[in-house]
């Protein structure tokens, strides 16, 4: 029983950290039909931008939260305005395969810069922690997971009280009418890929203090992004949290799988991929349009 | 709409995408030949012609699936080394035939294909984008964990000595000559006009008669048995694999990168891109060791946004650099 809660207990702080990380993911996905396979590099460089302000500075990882969102929302920009938006209606082939080069890009310069070495952030308050109940809670996956549900909150709310966050979702249900409305959606496309880069280097910050770093850890978030929007259905913010969640929970769970056929010892820690890759299918053969979403294409 | 007009339609589709080049396709034909003579002509640069054939395999495995069908896979990496493990593990149980290990290859990766086929490949081009690139990053942390397969320490295999190493140079040149000849085969039958049709437009292929998720298990049946059989040649050569060396990133990458810059769902095209991008990766590799993938981002990148169609389409362009720009700025938001 203990057990059980435990897992429940990691599950959750875990998936605080992947609603996030899906949460821009699926804005993008949602919004341009975009499948941003950058979405993991960003992640990455979130946390570097982490590592380097309190390495370099002493910054708290809470902290630098701004500082990553604006600089990977600068990136974001940048990025759609003068690269992705000369294809953005084209099939999603294309913009597939455009990010899936930027995604080398991004990697392999951090790489130069920060090399292949694996880092860490540890704070004063890492490797603490409380007991309650018999259930183990470290006080840095737990502020973790309080920022992933402050921000968002905070999305939700701009998403539909701003004016800006209304024309993105005007774009997203009609441009042409949009367009006719006075939206300018060459400049709300790149505000959105923006917003996704952002919230991805968020949650890059958020993962720096409780994973370690390397230039190619953003590839299993984007996965698990993946997993969790078509856990949620696309483009919400409450799918997003609700996926994410879930498939924190799953995953903790999974991980306790531990058992020898023969001389063949299986452990669950050691296969998340192949847990991710299951629950994956699972979804799309039981349920194709996500737990939360809705019969529209 | 009548099956006549609907074949003559389609015709014209294969004379303008399928083939490609005529040009092009005959300077690969007559490349490739040329590389059958490069162990008695350039002996010390066996390992790297072998390099390069491999790839061009590898790309032509990647363009049945993410060429013609139009269902971009990254999860191919996934059969390269699951044929390079076939090898191995025929290896540890004393049989060391080529032959052996590429049927083998050839059958187990079609079989798999098609099995991880039935769920993915009902879904629609992104969702099978993402579930490959899950197939190969779980397929590698299984593959990893298995006592059987030698787990992350990998497997020796027993590889021919010094002077009757060129066997596997040959080998790698007849895998890579099928999967050429394949390609060609398959373009001008009735399945590669289906395998277009479902990438141009699946609902209106399903109502002219194609199933469109058989198909597309056998357009990835074939592409998966390409890749095995390159990385049943690929492993016994090494004479070492484990899971880092069998999955490798560049393994994965290469083939689409070479693919797209040579000109997608073509004939010509992979062998073309694979052979220029290989050379450029190797100068790369001799200068600046840290950077080829950095560069392969860029090519794509590059390619996508300036080459949509690659350079066989380059190639046959009528109308000049006017038409060229104006193709580009096409799907601008």
């Amino acid at each position: 029983m203990h057990l059980l809660a435990q897992d429940l207990v990691n599950g959750i702080l875990a998936g605080g950290i992947l609603a996030v990380v899906a949460l821009g993911f699926s804005l993008v996905w949602g919004i341009m039909n975009i499948i941003n396979l950058a979405h993991g590099a960003f992640v990455m460089l979130g946390a570097y931008v982490t590592w380097q302000l309190f390495s370099s500075f002493h910054v708290d990882p809470f902290l630098s939260l701004p500082v990553s969102f604006a600089v990977l929302f600068t990136l974001g920009y940048l990025i759609q305005r003068f690269l992705i938006n000369w294809v953005a209606r084209a099939p999603v082939l294309t913009t597939f395969l455009l990010t899936f080069g930027l995604s080398l890009l991004v990697v392999n310069v951090a790489l130069l810069i920060w090399t292949g070495d694996t880092k860490g952030v540890t704070t004063a308050y890492s490797g603490t922690n409380f007991t309650v109940a018999g259930v183990t809670v470290p006080w840095a996956k737990l502020y973790t997971l309080l920022a992933a549900l402050l921000i968002t909150g905070v999305m939700q709310l701009w998403l539909t009280r701003s004016k800006t966050g209304r024309a993105i979702r005007a774009t997203a249900m009609d441009i042409g009418a949009a367009q006719l409305s006075g939206v300018r959606v060459a400049h709300i496309y790149a505000i959105v890929f923006g917003l996704g880069a952002g919230l991805a280097g968020v949650a890059g910050t958020l993962i720096s203090l409780s994973y370690s770093l390397n230039p190619s850890m953003g590839q299993p978030f984007l996965i698990k992004a993946f997993v969790v929007c078509v856990l949620g259905g696309l483009g919400s913010v409450e799918g997003a949290l609700v996926g994410g969640l879930t498939y924190g929970i799953v995953e903790a769970f999974a991980s306790q799988i531990d058992v020898t056929i023969g001389t063949q010892h299986i452990s669950g820690t050691g296969l998340q991929d192949a847990v991710a890759l299951v629950v994956l299918l699972i979804v799309l053969i039981v349920r194709p349009r996500g737990i939360m979403g809705r019969a529209t294409a | 709409m009548t099956t006549a007009s609907a074949s003559a339609a389609m015709r014209k589709v294969s004379l303008a995408g399928i083939m490609g080049n005529r040009g092009a396709l005959w300077a690969a034909v007559i490349l490739m030949l040329l590389l059958l003579l490069v162990p008695v002509a350039l002996p010390g640069y066996q390992t790297l012609f072998r390099t390069i054939l491999m790839y061009v395999a590898l790309a032509y495995g990647w363009n049945t699936i993410g060429g013609y069908t139009g269902y971009v896979s990254f999860g191919n990496v996934t059969f390269f080394g699951l044929g390079a493990y076939c090898s191995a593990l025929l290896s540890a149980h004393g049989v060391n035939n080529l032959f052996a290990d590429v049927a083998l290859a050839v059958v187990v990766n079609a079989a798999f294909a098609a099995l991880v086929g039935l769920p993915i490949l009902r879904l629609k081009g992104h969702y099978f984008g993402i579930a490959t690139l899950g197939v190969a990053l779980a397929i590698t942390d299984i593959v990893g964990n298995l006592d059987a397969f030698g787990g992350t320490g990998g497997l020796a295999l027993k590889t021919v000595d010094e002077a009757h190493f060129s066997i596997y140079y040959y080998a790698a040149w007849l895998v890579t000559a099928g999967a050429i000849g394949a390609t060609f085969l398959v373009a001008r039958s009735k399945l590669g006009y289906a395998f277009v049709a479902l990438r141009e437009n699946e609902e209106a292929a399903a109502v002219l008669g194609i199933a469109p998720t058989r198909y597309k298990i056998v357009a990835w049946a074939i592409s998966a048995a390409i890749a095995g059989a390159a990385g049943a040649v690929f492993a016994p050569a090494n004479g070492f694999v484990d899971p880092s060396i069998a999955f490798a990133e560049d393994a994965n990458v290469f083939p689409i990168v070479m693919t797209i810059l040579g000109g997608i769902g073509t004939v010509a095209g992979p062998f073309i891109g694979a052979i220029i991008l290989s050379g450029v990766n190797e100068l790369l590799a001799r200068w600046f060791i840290k950077v080829h993938t950095l560069f392969f981002g860029a090519v794509i990148v590059a390619v996508v946004l300036l080459l949509p169609r690659g350079l066989v389409w380059l190639f046959g362009l009528r109308g000049g650099a006017r038409t060229w720009l104006k193709s580009l700025a096409a799907y601008k938001a």
